[in-house]
This record gives C-alpha cells, sequence and structure tokens, in this order.
C-alpha cells in the first residue's frame, strides 16, 4: 500500500480510537503492571510449583474484608504473602499462629483459637479463614473443631490447605489429549476437574459453609472470576453484564471476588458460571439447587461467545426470548469490525502461536472472524514438551488440530516447529508475520524475520463478549497501516535477542543449570501420584 | 516477621555458588524459598526439591529423597549436594543421616536438618554455616586476608556490595580470602587460610568455632554503611591486621546536591530490618541527619512496629519490600534495602549501597525517591 492510503488509515483509525473506552489501555496496562510479575513468575514454574496455601491466600484475598489466617510456623506466612498470580500486591496483613516446636508436639489448637481472637479484634473483618499448613495437618489440629465452637461477631471458614496435597504433573497430559479430542465435537469435552491449587479449595469451602439457602430468583447468574486481577478483568466483566442485561438476565456476583454478604446470597442465582473447576458449582447443586454453565474452549470466537450466552439463555429457559438480543450484540460488533476486515483483505498473513488446548479456536478467530488471509500458521508445540505433555499427546493434537482445519476450511497451510530458517522463508511469500507470543529472540536473532508482537492484545480475543474480537482488530489494523510509532520499530535487535535460549523450553536460557533445575523438577514431579488414576483425574 | 529455619539455612547454603540445594520439602517450602532468591538472578537455578507428597507424608519420604539424590547428581555439574530437610520429614522422622549416608554419589552429599517451626531464620543460618564447616580444609594462613561472614545470595545488593567492599580492602591492603555465604565451594573450603574473620550481622557461631578449632580470631562489625560507617569498618580491620592504612573518601559528589541534603536535614524516617538495619540507622541519623523516630527488628513485633510509625512523624521509610503497604497507606515512600526485595532489582554491580560508593548511590537513591514522590500533591 502507498504512504497516502496508509496515511488516510491512519486517520480514520485514530478517530475510531475515540469511540470507545479504551480497553486496548487496559489490557497493556495489565500486561505492563500484573505482567511483569505474573509472566516471570510463570516462567520460575519450570523449576517449582508454589503452595497450595498461596492459592488459598489468594483466593481469600479477592473476598471483601476478609483476611487469611495461617496456621503454622511462621516461615508460611512470610513467602505465603506473595502468591504467584499477585505477585505485586503481597498481602501484608497475613496472621498466623507461629506454630513451634512445643505446638508440634502438644497441638496448636489453643494458638488458633487465641489467634482468631486477636485477628478479629486486630482488624474487625467480615470473614476470617483459617488456612492450615502442613504441619498443622501434619499435627491433626482439629480446625473445623476450633471454629465451630468459636463465638464470634464474623464469620469464620475452614479451607483445606496443607501443602503436601496438589495435583500430579502427568495430569495435564490426558486432559490436554481429551481436549484435542473434543476439538472436532465439543460435546466430549472432558468433564472432570483436575485437582485444586487452594483456589479451588476456597471455592468449594464458601460454599459448604458460608453459603445460605435462599429463594432462587430466576434470569439471575453467579459468575466465578480468577480474580479482578486477570488481564482485562473490568471491561470484560463490563460487557458480560451487558450483553446479560439486554437478554434480561441479571448478574448476582462475581464469586470469590464480592463480599461476605454477597457469598451468603449466592444461591439466589438461577445460574453459575463456571470459569476454573466445576467442584463448587456441583455441590452448589447438591445444596441449593443452583444449575451451572462452564466456559469452555469453545465459547470463544463470535460464534462460540454467541453460543454461550446461547446456552446460558438455555439453561435459563429463555431459549428464543434471549435471541434476538444475543444476535443483535453480535451483529453490531460484526458490522463495526467489517472496516477492519477490509484493510486486512488486501495483505497476506503468517501467524504464529503456539499449541494449547485452545489453539484451533483461536486460529479459527485470525481467519473467520477477522478474516485475516492467512497463509501459513506456524505452531510452536514445544511449550507442550516443557509441560510434560507426552510425544503421543502432541500427536494427537497435530493431527487433530490439521483435522480440524480441514473441516472448518480455513485453507491456510499449518506449519509445526518451524525453525528460523523455514520463518524466514515463510516470512519471504507473505506481506506480515504476525506472533501471538514474543519470539525475536526465536526469529528476530541478527535482524531476521522481522515479526509483529500481538502477545499482549490476544488477550481480547479469549473473552466471554464480541467487543474483544473487535478492539483486536482495530489495535492490528492501526499496528499494519497507522503511523504511530513507526519511527523506531525498523531496525531492531533487542537485548533479548542476543540470548542463547533453550532450544525446548523457550524462554529459558540455554545454561546448564537452569536445564538441570528443570529437569529435576519435572522429573521429580512426575513421580508424584495425587490419589487420582493415572491420568490425574479424581 | 520471620522466615523461619529452613529459609535461614537455604540461605546459608545456596550461597556456595556451585553447590546444589536440594530442598526435602514439600513443594511451597522450596518454592518460597527460591522466589526471592530469583529477583535479581534470575537464571541462577540451582535448587532441587523431593516434591513430598502425600505418599511422602504416610509413607515416609526417604525413597523420594533417595531418588532425589541419583537425580541431582547425575543431572548437575556440582561437586557439591547440600540436603535441606524441612519441617515436615522432621514431624513424620525420615531418616535423612541414613539416606545420604547409603548413598553413592560423586558429588559430595552434606545434610542439615532445619524445620522451619524450630528456630528463627538467624538459627537456620548459624547452624547451617556451623554445619558447612566440616567442609574447610585445614590450609597455609595468608597474611593480610579476611573472610567476610553474614551474607546470602539474595541480599538486596549483595554483588555490587561485596565488590566494594572487596575494592576497600584491597585498598587498604587486605585481601578477602572468602565471602560467607557468597562464594564457591572450593573457596569456602579454603577459608581457614584467612587471618581474620569479619562477621557482618550473623555467622558467629561458625566464627566462634574457627577461633576455638582453628584459632582464628575475629571481629564483629557493623554492615559498612555511610561514609563513617565505612572508614570505621575498614580502620578497625587495618588496626586489627597491622596494615596502617587510612580510607579516604570523596566529598564532592555530596557537594553536588548539598542544598537538598539541606533540605532533607531532620526528617524523620523509619527502619526496619535484620541486621542490616542498625547499620542504615546509624548512617541516616550519623551522617545525612535524619532523625530514626522507629527502629526495628524483623523478629519484633510487626505490629507493634506499624502502630508505632503509624503514630511518629515518619516521612521516609526504609525496609524490605513488605513494607510498602505501611509505606502506601502512611503515603510516604519506601527505601527497600534488605531482604527480601522482590519488587525491585539489582543487577548493576557498580552500584553499591555499602562502602563508600555505596554511600553515593544510596544518597541518590533516597534523593531521587522523594523528589520523584509528587511533592505536595501527593
Amino acid at each position: 500500500m502507498n504512504g497516502d492510503i496508509n496515511m488516510q488509515i491512519s486517520k480514520q483509525l485514530h478517530n475510531m480510537a475515540n469511540e470507545k473506552e479504551n480497553v486496548l489501555h487496559e489490557i497493556f496496562r495489565d500486561r505492563v503492571f500484573n505482567g511483569i510479575h505474573q509472566g516471570t513468575t510463570w516462567q520460575f514454574h519450570r523449576y517449582g510449583i508454589n503452595c497450595k496455601l498461596s492459592g488459598s491466600v489468594y483466593a481469600v484475598s479477592e473476598i471483601e474484608n476478609a483476611v487469611p489466617l495461617i496456621h503454622g510456623p511462621a516461615g508460611c506466612a512470610v513467602h505465603q504473602r506473595l502468591k504467584p498470580r499477585k505477585m505485586y500486591a503481597p498481602i501484608y496483613n497475613l496472621p498466623c499462629t507461629n506454630l513451634n516446636e512445643n505446638d508440634v508436639i502438644y497441638g496448636g489448637e489453643d494458638k488458633l483459637r487465641e489467634k482468631i481472637g486477636e485477628v478479629y479484634h486486630r482488624f474487625h473483618p467480615s470473614l476470617i479463614a483459617v488456612l492450615p499448613t502442613c504441619i498443622s495437618g501434619l499435627v491433626g489440629d482439629d480446625v473445623s473443631g476450633v471454629i465451630t465452637e468459636l463465638d464470634l461477631p464474623c464469620d469464620l471458614l475452614h479451607v483445606p490447605s496443607e501443602g503436601f496435597a496438589h495435583r500430579s504433573r502427568e495430569s495435564l497430559d490426558m486432559m490436554m489429549r481429551d481436549y484435542a479430542e473434543s476439538w472436532k465435537d465439543p460435546s466430549r469435552s472432558p468433564a472432570y476437574d483436575l485437582r485444586g491449587c487452594g483456589h479451588e479449595e476456597v471455592m468449594f469451602s464458601i460454599v459448604d459453609q458460608l453459603m445460605e439457602e435462599q429463594e432462587i430468583a430466576p434470569n439471575l447468574v453467579n459468575i466465578e472470576s480468577f480474580g479482578r486481577f486477570t488481564y482485562g478483568f473490568r471491561s470484560e466483566l463490563r460487557e458480560i453484564k451487558h450483553i446479560f442485561g439486554e437478554m434480561g438476565v441479571s448478574v448476582n456476583l462475581t464469586l470469590p471476588t464480592c463480599t461476605v454478604e454477597e457469598i451468603k446470597r449466592a444461591p439466589a442465582a438461577e445460574l453459575n458460571i463456571v470459569t476454573r473447576n466445576l467442584r463448587w458449582a456441583e455441590r452448589m447443586k447438591e445444596r441449593f439447587g443452583n444449575d451451572h454453565l462452564r466456559k469452555w474452549f469453545f465459547y470463544f470466537g463470535f460464534d462460540g461467545v454467541e453460543k454461550f450466552y446461547h446456552d446460558a439463555a438455555s439453561k435459563l429457559d429463555l431459549d428464543g426470548e434471549a435471541d434476538a438480543a444475543i444476535r443483535k450484540e453480535k451483529m453490531q460488533s460484526l458490522q463495526e469490525l467489517e472496516k477492519y476486515q477490509k484493510i486486512f483483505a488486501g495483505d497476506d498473513f503468517a501467524v504464529s502461536t503456539q499449541g494449547f488446548f485452545f489453539t484451533p479456536y483461536l486460529a479459527k478467530i485470525y481467519a473467520t472472524d477477522l478474516k485475516l488471509p492467512i497463509k501459513y500458521l506456524c505452531v510452536d508445540m514445544q511449550l507442550l514438551r516443557a509441560l510434560n505433555i507426552s510425544e503421543e499427546t502432541i500427536e494427537v493434537m497435530i493431527t487433530n488440530m490439521q483435522e480440524a482445519f480441514e473441516e472448518w476450511g480455513l485453507g491456510f497451510e499449518v506449519v509445526t516447529n518451524p525453525t528460523l530458517d523455514e520463518m524466514s522463508e515463510i516470512a519471504k511469500k507473505v506481506d506480515h508475520v504476525l506472533s501471538d507470543r514474543i519470539t525475536p529472540p526465536i526469529y528476530g536473532k541478527g535482524g531476521g524475520v522481522g515479526v509483529m508482537d500481538i502477545s499482549a492484545t490476544r488477550y481480547l480475543l479469549f473473552r466471554t463478549g464480541f467487543s474483544g474480537i473487535v478492539e483486536f482488530g482495530k489495535y492490528l489494523a492501526e499496528k499494519l497501516h497507522g503511523e504511530r510509532g513507526k519511527t523506531y520499530q525498523n531496525n531492531r535487535e533487542p537485548i533479548i535477542s542476543r540470548f542463547n535460549y533453550d532450544k525446548i523450553h523457550y524462554p529459558m536460557l540455554d545454561d546448564n543449570r537452569c536445564s538441570a533445575s528443570r529437569e529435576m523438577w519435572s522429573g521429580m514431579w512426575s513421580m508424584k501420584s495425587e490419589g487420582c488414576d493415572n491420568n490425574g483425574r479424581r | 516477621m520471620d522466615g523461619g529455619k529452613f529459609f535461614g539455612a537455604f540461605r546459608a547454603s545456596s550461597g556456595i555458588t556451585d553447590a546444589v540445594v536440594l530442598n526435602h520439602v514439600p513443594v511451597g517450602c522450596n518454592w518460597g524459598a527460591a522466589i526471592f532468591k530469583t529477583t535479581s538472578n534470575q537464571f541462577d537455578m540451582r535448587h532441587a526439591c523431593t516434591v513430598m507428597h502425600e505418599r511422602e507424608i504416610v509413607f515416609g519420604g526417604e525413597d523420594a529423597l533417595r531418588e532425589a539424590l541419583i537425580r541431582a547428581d547425575e543431572l548437575y555439574d556440582t561437586p557439591l549436594i547440600l540436603v535441606i530437610a524441612g519441617d515436615a520429614p522432621s514431624i513424620i522422622g525420615d531418616d535423612v543421616e541414613a539416606v545420604v549416608n547409603s548413598a553413592t554419589l560423586d558429588a559430595e552429599v552434606m545434610w542439615m536438618e532445619a524445620a522451619g517451626f524450630k528456630g528463627s531464620m538467624m538459627d537456620g543460618y548459624e547452624e547451617a554455616l556451623l554445619r558447612l564447616a566440616g567442609l574447610m580444609k585445614e590450609s597455609e594462613t595468608i597474611q593480610g586476608s579476611v573472610n567476610l561472614i553474614g551474607f546470602s545470595p539474595d541480599d538486596f545488593k549483595v554483588d555490587a556490595d561485596v565488590k566494594e567492599i572487596k575494592r576497600l580492602l584491597l585498598d587498604a591492603g587486605v585481601e578477602v580470602n572468602t565471602v560467607i555465604s557468597k562464594c564457591s565451594l572450593e573457596e569456602f573450603r579454603r577459608a581457614p587460610a584467612a587471618e581474620l574473620n569479619v562477621v557482618l550481622g550473623q555467622g558467629t557461631l561458625l566464627a566462634e568455632q574457627m577461633k576455638k578449632e582453628l584459632g582464628l580470631p575475629y571481629l564483629k562489625m557493623d554492615y559498612p554503611y555511610g561514609l563513617d560507617g565505612t572508614a570505621h569498618f575498614v580502620n578497625a580491620i587495618s588496626e586489627e591486621l597491622g596494615t596502617g592504612h587510612e580510607p579516604e573518601f570523596d566529598i564532592e559528589p555530596f557537594k553536588r546536591v548539598y542544598l537538598y541534603l539541606h533540605e532533607l536535614y531532620g526528617t524523620p524516617v523509619s527502619v526496619i530490618g535484620d541486621f542490616h538495619a542498625e547499620a542504615m540507622a546509624n548512617f541516616l541519623d550519623g551522617e545525612l541527619g535524619f532523625n530514626v523516630e522507629v527502629s526495628a527488628r524483623n523478629e519484633d513485633d510487626y505490629f507493634a512496629f506499624e502502630e508505632e510509625v503509624r503514630n511518629s512523624n515518619t516521612t521516609i521509610l526504609f525496609g524490605s519490600s513488605f513494607e510498602q503497604n505501611i509505606a502506601e497507606t502512611l503515603n510516604i515512600p519506601l527505601i527497600r534495602f534488605c531482604y527480601p526485595v522482590f519488587d525491585n532489582v539489582c543487577v548493576y554491580d557498580d552500584a553499591p549501597y555499602a562502602g563508600f560508593r555505596g554511600a553515593v548511590c544510596l544518597t541518590e537513591a533516597i534523593i531521587n525517591t522523594v523528589m520523584s514522590y509528587g511533592g505536595m500533591n501527593k
């Protein structure tokens, strides 16, 4: 395209940018200010995992005016202040019973009783969540007994969070394979849970111990959140509420991101939207009769999001009534997206992505929703190897992915694990190479393949709404033909592209200590069973 | 707020920079101890874990430990594997010693018991060093040399501080023989070659033992913050070794910001931390003329500290990353200087906080923090 057209599109894009609230800015802010901690911590998972206790501390920290109380030695209350999903916001007020050798011998129940009282008088919380550690678990303290006998003007919760009870490494392998088996037929999606990592235990405990019987109000839903610190949480929730509102459905609360009083009233909702594990929702159904709907991978993309709201409507007996509202929302977004689709239509693309359970549906968004004329889809499966996914499962995933693409008629060539040379050749055959993960260290070495980074904005594509895809389209159009930042992005040789990386476990450095520690961790973790079958299912 | 004995043992052990630390613990303890170490050294991955799980809790963790030792020996190119047994194996009664003794490995293996509930972080550090002392070899004394004892690899600014202290001592004709615990195994082994042990805050038990068994004298010194603190540090060592050196420092950098220093004179501040805290407070008080209103150690009652700070006129807080909350609540800046620091990195080895250069860097950091804090708008 020539300069004039670029300028014209740029102006047009600038005007469009002012039309809506800046969802993009929110994503970038979250990516920068949360991601610097969260993304880095995720990499450290190659060498170990955090304690179940920290998952529980995180989930409790989402409940307004709740105080987590660690029942264990002082050390547990030091590092558990940092939670991998929220490293930048430690739980500063993390009281602890500070168990010592005497307590290990004689039991720590008295200390717990005393500490609960102290915590109440210091913080006046709405809820004190007692989180036992490996030590109190081993000693056998009766936490439930202690909190039952106490009479305080706040709620008390016992969350089984002993750190030695966690999922096995292999559990992910079978889940990944089951996902791959269900790509073409979503009705076969794996309907089981992996063992909890702290969050699930809190969810189950609040259902079991805090929620109270309510009269179920029609067309009212609860939404399970990953927490208010998830990338783009605020704007996504806003859109979900808007679409539900148009359908005549109200959102009761987000769990566990709410107050204790709201938790108690949660059973008033007719339907629970489950984002993570099902166990808590099944328990709610058992105790209070609330139905649930899980947010599956196939609810991505325009058709997927439409299906999600249709399925929710169906669960709420709103079949037909809600159709018009859902269609209207979808059509509005599609209409808005059209102007960007036209911009993309003139160019050829290669997209570099990584293999995971959502990959086919993500590729479908690129090709079908955004209508990117994709010639090559480059899929890096190395991440899966790094996660201990077996070669057999990876084979199944590749085969099923290709079959799904053929069935959906997406028409691009799939290249798995392309080398730098292959990427260079691909780059010559297209106008743009996009990458939804940070790839300059792999493909940009020595000024190699010019890749457009869409790693931050791809989070917009995983939302339970239509506008994220539109926002993504707007961003991509601006990146491709807008003027902003163009002066500086031509001759990069980033410092990160000057390191040597491990070929499989990118972005781990090619370093003997890192490799040995990764393999050591992987091996030791693999040895552990979890009280479930060999495939990690409960 | 104290990390407990396990954390202390981990910090001392991981300071042997070519050793591998094998944590015989469930996943969380391993993660927690390591996460503070990785902030400013993200590829220094030398820790492993036996991943104690429900099965080990019920049937014992000895098999897992045996397996982990074999794997670690195969995977790492290391002369030494240090096994630290934490809380869980201590309660269930794993016979760690028997497992270690029965293992035939290429690497040397040493183990230590460090259940978190059995003592403080400093206890863990002290006891670990005593245990590690078994690795030392008789060595010919190097005249005019010292060991520096008390460091940990995850101390904030540790590399830069050690470099600066070495530079200053070298100027004084003193060679640093071994930095404990921030040295290779070989350097650790030859620690007895020093003429003097210098203990900075922790490691006294090791120094005492080396004095008793090897006749090696030791000096207990404050961490060398500030111009006077550093001069005192260098002078004391120099005097002890008879090198007769008078350290000189350059006041010029401070002149460039003398007006700011004037304005900051009398600033009310509070300080909390490990053994570094007292030396920091002395610098702030004695050299910058700040009023140290509250000074506390990590092992003190944290809530009491918080309350005292809240009731004081504190305008700058000095501590670890964990003090950010108090700083935010009181709308004052936080200067991070001691463990654990997990929300700032220190990667430049020539920007210390210790020593003469450190006094300049620290002063610069304080002034910049205050000036960029937002003035009356904050």
